[in-house]
């Protein structure tokens, strides 16, 4: 039987010198310049730019939410140690409702529909009861609502059972997962179709909420990995062993297949049958210099990864897992450019100073608040029933 | 910088969220091999015969309007323009989702290391095997000249003439014919260690046996027994190759789980009918079979549990756990149920979105509602754990999840088919009898093959479920040879 408690030693991250405090900030504030100077050089390359790197970011946070979510309705018990950094992480989604007011204000000039005429425009006269601006902001409100709801009340009661210790708490995180899975797939699904999918609103497939469903997840559990490494290197959460890494990295196999799988069975069917109103979209991808990318998602998103992860030994080892995690980053935000950019640069692939700026900027904003968030409380949950599972093997 | 902290964390686990261990009562590695060999060794029970004369007969049914329908063609069924797939093709897609739980419970779950899997993958994975043997026929039959079955391989032929590659109809058999030979390979794989107990248990069974029908009988046991056991010894050596392949066989199984039923569900994907083309079908296919697969793993799982007194090592937790994966998977059909219509909507092809009214509220409205209700809404009561965890009560809702699948394969095929471009062709289709017939027939071929599996080879995994129970753990308090009863 396990010991009732057990004394770690760990570090806590103090004084605002640490480059950990710092470092965001510093990156925030180069985004932000770069975002000015962007803007005003060519503001709709900004837009897109800021739209590719908010959709990259919002995977990480989605993804997030869903393994808290799902490690509450299936009762797990492996990854209580990494909960925490997995809870603030989804605690971000409702900041990115702030960061996705600048795309509000852009919305016009991204989204073709939202100047376009419905009445000389079938594709668009057929949904216009969603596809108008009212539709667009109201549905953006409600999913960012949605988001910060779950993640919020997942966080309060985890939080509040490391003062009490209480089985009500890992009841109550339950009841909240419960509808949350469907609450997550309504909204994941929404705004995937709304920010995204909808730049091309005349082209429509039943994949694409899962298809950005398993990007993220794929991204999350790459960032998850490297997030556990750190915790585990600075003894924050000392109690992160082999089982947690394993686990993580064989997820991420996982859904490196899952991914393949979806992204490869949508871009057969839409092939095989040959409809120009749906091909069209995957021509345009395939012109210029997109199609490099294509062969790039093809070996990086698959073949890679795929062959990298598939040894069952390498996901305890971080020569091979950290290169494996910049590696996926990278790829995952080539891939939300394979799926925005094409719309501005249809003849091929065109970086900007804006992506690397847009990508600063969301990114060390969100950085400030996650550690700020994550400094609040207990790097790792104190009195979850399932620690002693997730730490005696 | 950073300052060094003590924290005290809790690993305690209250009562109430304690797991439930895999084999209940204590039951010692002993008792495990007497209960599951007793099925097979010993006078069959009553129930046994109860329930395998009817099946036979039903089977019989099968066959002979098979016999009918080869000898006097397929105008038997009640096929028409332009439902030239009928319930042949339903059925055929409706067997092969059964079958998918198997393979999946013995190689993803095994992958996944849930351990829970051991005390049912046996069945599931016999289950598998029968349901794609049943799945097997109906295309076969459905050739109409069945004799010329065999140009869907890539034999040349007297003619020159080659299987049409590009058909999803064509890797349909590939596909299957691989899954299934792969899903016997690998449930006779795990049979080995289980087989070799069986015949050393006949060997000390042989000692008391006086009578020369008896002995003789027990000898040829042995022999059949001791031939497929393939020499097995239970050596070290013998467990680690077995491990290895047993590893590497998981690990070709998966790809295959998820390719089967994908390929199935390219046979309308990929097509341009409306109601059939659209993107989600892959997935949604799968996750469709899986929920299926485990609707019937609880269908034969409950009662059998009862029935050959087994309740200690197919426990509540797994009933649980079964439902929990039933509702998980009910709830991703459930999307893709949603998904399709809200396309229908959202791309603006009418006849795409005429395919899906018509569904719900066209001739064939109260099959659309079934599926539905069965699939999407009966699996919700899963949230309750009084309802996961009373087995009455979960083989009900397997029953109505059985059903369900059934309906929503008649409900893409039928309804997709009988209401074409040309309103001028439209039908509609009805099943003639023999079509009922043979569809109810081949519920005798299951159950009288899954039958003679608990009669003659262990319901359960033997050696895998001793490897997760208490005593098997040796850090565990009642670890090694301390605990136990016999």
């Amino acid at each position: 039987m396990s010991a009732p408690t057990t004394t770690v030693s760990h570090h806590e991250q103090a004084g605002e010198s640490s480059i950990w405090v710092s470092l965001p900030w510093i990156l925030a504030a180069i985004g932000l310049i770069g975002c000015v100077i962007g803007y005003t050089s060519n503001p709709k390359q900004l837009g897109y730019s800021y739209l590719t790197a908010f959709m990259f970011f919002l995977s990480i946070g989605l993804g997030s939410l869903f393994l808290v979510l799902i490690h509450h309705i299936f009762d797990a018990g492996w990854g209580v140690p990494i909960r925490r950094y997995l809870e603030n992480v989804a605690c971000l989604l409702p900041y990115m409702g702030l960061l996705f007011i600048p795309l509000g204000f852009w919305a016009e000039n991204l989204y073709p529909w939202m100047t376009a005429d419905p009445h000389t425009d079938h594709a668009l006269s057929v949904k216009s009861a969603m596809f108008n601006k009212k539709s667009f902001f109201i549905v953006s409100a409600i999913v960012f609502a949605i988001w910060g709801l779950l993640s919020h009340k997942l966080r309060y009661w985890s939080v509040r059972q490391d003062e009490t210790g209480g089985s009500d708490c890992t009841h109550a995180m339950r009841r909240w997962a419960a509808p949350g899975i469907y609450l997550f797939a309504f909204s994941l699904t929404a705004g995937a179709i709304f920010w995204m999918k909808s730049l091309q609103h005349q082209w429509f497939s039943t994949m694409y909420g899962v298809y950005y469903f398993a990007g993220s997840v794929w991204i999350t559990l790459a960032t998850t990995y490297g997030a556990a490494l750190i915790l585990k290197k600075t003894n924050q959460v000392p109690m992160l062993q082999r089982l947690q890494f394993y686990h993580l990295g064989t997820l991420l196999l996982a859904f490196t297949i899952f991914y393949s799988y979806i992204h490869f069975s949508q871009y057969f069917i839409i092939w095989n049958a040959a409809m120009p109103e749906e091909t069209f979209w995957y021509v345009l991808r395939e012109k210029g210099t997109w199609v490099y990318v294509c062969w790039a998602l093809i070996l990086g998103h698959f073949v890679v990864p795929f062959l990298t992860l598939l040894r069952i030994d390498v996901k305890l080892k971080w020569a091979v897992m950290v290169p494996v995690i910049c590696w996926v980053w990278m790829i995952h935000y080539v891939d939300m450019q394979f799926n925005i950019m094409p719309l501005y640069h249809p003849n091929g692939i065109s970086p900007s100073l804006s992506d690397l700026s847009a990508m600063l900027f969301i990114g060390g904003t969100l950085a400030v608040i996650f550690l700020r968030n994550f400094r609040a409380h207990s790097p790792f949950p104190l009195k979850d029933p399932r620690m002693g599972e997730a730490i005696k093997h | 910088m950073s300052v060094s902290a003590e924290q005290t964390f809790s690993t305690t686990t209250p009562k109430e969220l304690e797991r439930k261990p895999l084999v209940l009562n204590q039951r010692s590695l002993g008792w495990i091999s007497d209960k599951i060999c007793s099925i097979t060794e010993g006078p069959a029970p009553k129930w046994w015969w109860y329930a395998f004369i009817p099946s036979i007969m039903v089977m019989t049914l099968c066959f002979t309007m098979i016999g009918y329908l080869i000898s006097t063609g397929v105008g038997v069924w009640g096929l028409n323009q332009p439902v030239a797939w009928g319930w042949a093709i339903v059925n055929f897609v409706f067997w092969i989702g059964i079958g998918h739980a198997g393979t999946l419970i013995s190689a993803i779950l095994f992958l996944l290391r849930q351990k829970w899997r051991t005390s049912i993958n046996r069945a599931a994975e016999a289950m598998t095997i029968f349901a794609v043997m049943c799945a097997g026929i109906f295309p076969m039959i459905h050739v109409g000249r069945i004799w010329y079955a065999w140009w869907l391989f890539p034999i040349p032929n007297a003619n020159s003439i080659w299987p049409q590659f590009r058909s999803p109809l064509l890797w349909d058999v590939f596909a299957v014919s691989t899954y299934f030979t792969v899903s016997l390979l690998f449930w006779y794989m795990g049979l080995i260690p289980d087989l070799a107990t069986i015949r050393d248990r006949l060997r000390l069974q042989a000692v008391g046996l006086t009578e020369p029908l008896g002995r003789f009988i027990n000898k040829a046991k042995q022999y059949v027994y001791g031939f497929f056991s393939l020499g097995w010894t239970g050596s070290n050596r013998h467990w680690s190759n077995y491990e290895k392949a047993y590893l590497l066989l998981a690990g070709l199984s998966t790809p295959l789980v998820l390719s089967v039923h994908s390929i199935v569900s390219f046979d309308f994907a990929v097509s341009q009918v409306p109601g059939w083309h659209t993107t989600i079908f892959p997935p949604y296919f799968v996750a469709g079979a899986i929920f299926s697969g485990f609707g019937m793993v609880l269908t034969l799982l409950i009662p059998l549990r009862t029935l050959c007194g087994l309740e200690d090592v197919i426990t509540t937790r797994h009933i649980e756990l079964m439902c929990k994966v039933t509702l998980a998977t009910g709830s991703i059909v459930g999307y893709a149920y949603g998904m399709e219509f809200f396309i229908a909507w959202y791309g603006g092809n009418p006849y795409e979105l005429y395919a899906f009214k018509n569904r719900a509220f066209g001739p064939y409205w109260w099959s659309y509602w079934i599926m539905v209700s069965c699939n999407v809404i009966s699996p919700q009561l899963f949230w309750s754990k009084w309802c996961r965890t009373t087995p009455w009560f979960v083989f009900i809702v397997s029953i109505f999840v059985n059903i369900g699948m059934w309906f929503e394969r008649f409900v893409i095929v039928i309804t997709s088919l009988h209401r074409d471009y040309l309103p001028s062709s439209w039908g509609y289709y009805s099943p003639s009898w023999v079509d009922v017939l043979t569809f109810v027939g081949t519920f005798g071929l299951f159950m009288t093959l899954f039958l003679l599996f608990i009669r003659f080879l262990p319901l359960c995994a033997i050696s895998e479920i001793k490897g997760v129970t208490p005593q098997a753990d040796p850090h565990h308090p009642l670890g090694g040879a301390k605990g136990g009863q016999h």
